[in-house]
């Protein structure tokens, strides 16, 4: 017993750093996931039919096939094959964000679907160009009721980013499992590790509650 | 009543077809300066529709419109933008951007297509809101503001804009009785101020007090149009009196 918490604490540091790298593949996954996903949305919404097609594509293939293979698929066998050459981190993130940025554009393309109708047409009749109308009227509006399914999109890839691990990526996971292969204190190190876990997801969801307060639209119920 | 000679806008053979539906067949018309034309009709004669294919917010599938002399070009976009600044448009359920409070909601168009600095859009918003009675309600948001105030922000959003015509979509139907009257008194203002409108409406007290011609709209077409006395007069024989002496019968409005 008091050997499993000296583990724990001796290796706490070294899991710790490891924290701040899960960490940054979720926020580095989160952000591109965000600006894609956005452009994407708005593609799917008002763009031409090739665009509606390709986004639909992307979409499809995202979502279809598993994380696992997505990271194999891309660090081992794409990135390769034109020639780029990116560390394991980096690798983590552009195919993570690539993942959930398919699953975002579906949560903004309901977003802004539910918007009434009306909004673009008042922006529209005031001489508003679609792009300054989908920029100042429907996204500030669509992005607040996006907040709720943005949040769970956030733990879902805060525990996908565990999978970063195959490719050598040296976060949470892939430290305890090396401590925990080094001591053989497996169960105090994973539980250690699952509680870094569900501290970020805590954490995370908790901002954006509180980022959703901050911009919720007085009187306004939806 | 004198009319100067050329038309401010012209509308010409509109028309339009929706899920295989004639909507609107070869409607015409013309709006000089200073003008309040009415349109009054049953739900589904095309009133609306003819309004939204003015400002080409639904493309007509033919027909051609001019402001002033220029005609549309409605595939050129930027002309397409520059007109519509020039049409202000008043929706049956306001359609106010939700997110942004009364003022912010004028000022957003002046910030963002007329190119206004942020103090100039805010200090033109502000005098526009005063002048439909809501200079003390500038900071709220339409979630806040009853239908009424709603309209009336509405209007002020339109107005900022210094159009040269107004388009005004039943502005009233979606109100409570009591609250019809703050809008109306805004419109009556903004006809004595010389505005030039057209104005689709169920409302024929007013229609009676305050328009310069009345256009009886059935089934897509403008089957008749003349001064509110022509149309309208207790001994008129026209399927305008027949329909506003129902729609008297339904609300018991007097004149």
């Amino acid at each position: 017993m008091i050997d499993a918490l000296i583990a724990i604490f001796e290796a706490l540091p070294y899991l710790l750093k490891g924290a701040l790298a899960t960490s940054g593949i979720v926020i580095g996954a989160m952000g591109l996931g965000l600006v894609m996903g956005v452009h994407m949305a708005v593609g799917q919404v008002y763009g031409n039919r090739p665009t509606r097609w390709f986004v639909g594509l992307y979409v499809w293939f995202f979502r279809g096939v598993p994380v696992l293979v997505l990271l194999f698929l891309f660090y081992f066998g794409l990135f390769a094959l034109i020639g780029l050459n990116l560390s394991a981190f980096a690798a983590s993130i552009l195919v993570l964000g690539m993942t959930t940025a398919a699953y975002q554009s579906q949560i903004f393309r309901g977003a802004i679907l539910s918007l009434p109708k009306g909004q673009l047409q008042a922006a529209r009749a005031l001489g508003m160009s679609d792009i300054k109308a989908i920029i100042s009227i429907i996204l500030p509006q669509a992005l607040r009721f996006s907040i709720p399914a943005w949040s769970n999109e956030y733990s879902i890839i805060l525990k996908d980013s565990a999978l970063a691990f195959v490719l050598g990526t040296s976060e949470i996971m892939a430290r305890s499992h090396f401590v925990a292969s080094r001591t053989y204190h497996h169960l105090p190190l994973y539980i250690t590790a699952g509680c870094i876990y569900f501290l970020l997801t805590w954490l995370g969801v908790r901002a954006l509650l509180k980022l959703e307060a901050k911009v919720r639209i007085p009187g306004y119920s939806q | 009543m004198t009319k100067p000679k050329k038309p401010i806008l012209r509308v010409e053979n509109i028309c339009k077809i929706l899920g295989g539906k004639e909507i609107l067949k070869s409607v015409s018309l013309s709006l000089y300066k200073g003008e309040l034309k009415v349109l009054i009709g049953p739900s589904g004669a095309g009133k609306s529709t003819l309004l939204q294919c003015i400002n080409f917010l639904i493309p007509p599938d033919k027909g051609r419109v001019w402001l002033e002399e220029t005609e549309i070009q409605s595939h050129k976009k930027r002309e397409l933008y520059t007109f519509r600044q020039q049409v202000g448009m008043i929706f049956q359920d306001f359609n106010l951007f939700d997110h942004l409070n009364a003022l912010e909601n004028v000022a957003i168009a002046l910030r963002k297509v007329k190119k206004m600095s942020r103090q100039a859009a805010r200090d033109c918003a502000v005098a526009e809101l005063e002048r439909v009675g809501l200079g003390d309600k500038t900071t709220l948001y339409p979630a806040e503001l009853s239908g009424g105030q709603k309209q009336r922000v509405s209007i002020a959003r339109a107005l900022a804009m210094e159009p040269k015509i107004m388009l005004l979509d039943e502005p009233t139907s979606a109100l409570d009785p009591e609250l019809i009257g703050e809008v109306l008194s805004v419109i009556r203002n903004l006809a004595q101020g010389g505005m030039t409108m057209i104005l689709a409406t169920h409302q024929i007290g007013f229609t009676r007090s305050l328009a310069d011609e009345v256009l009886f709209m059935e089934n897509g077409s403008i089957i008749e149009q003349g001064t509110p006395e022509d149309l309208l007069s207790p001994d008129a024989c026209t399927r305008s009196r027949d329909f506003c002496s129902r729609l008297n019968e339904l609300y018991e409005e007097g004149v």
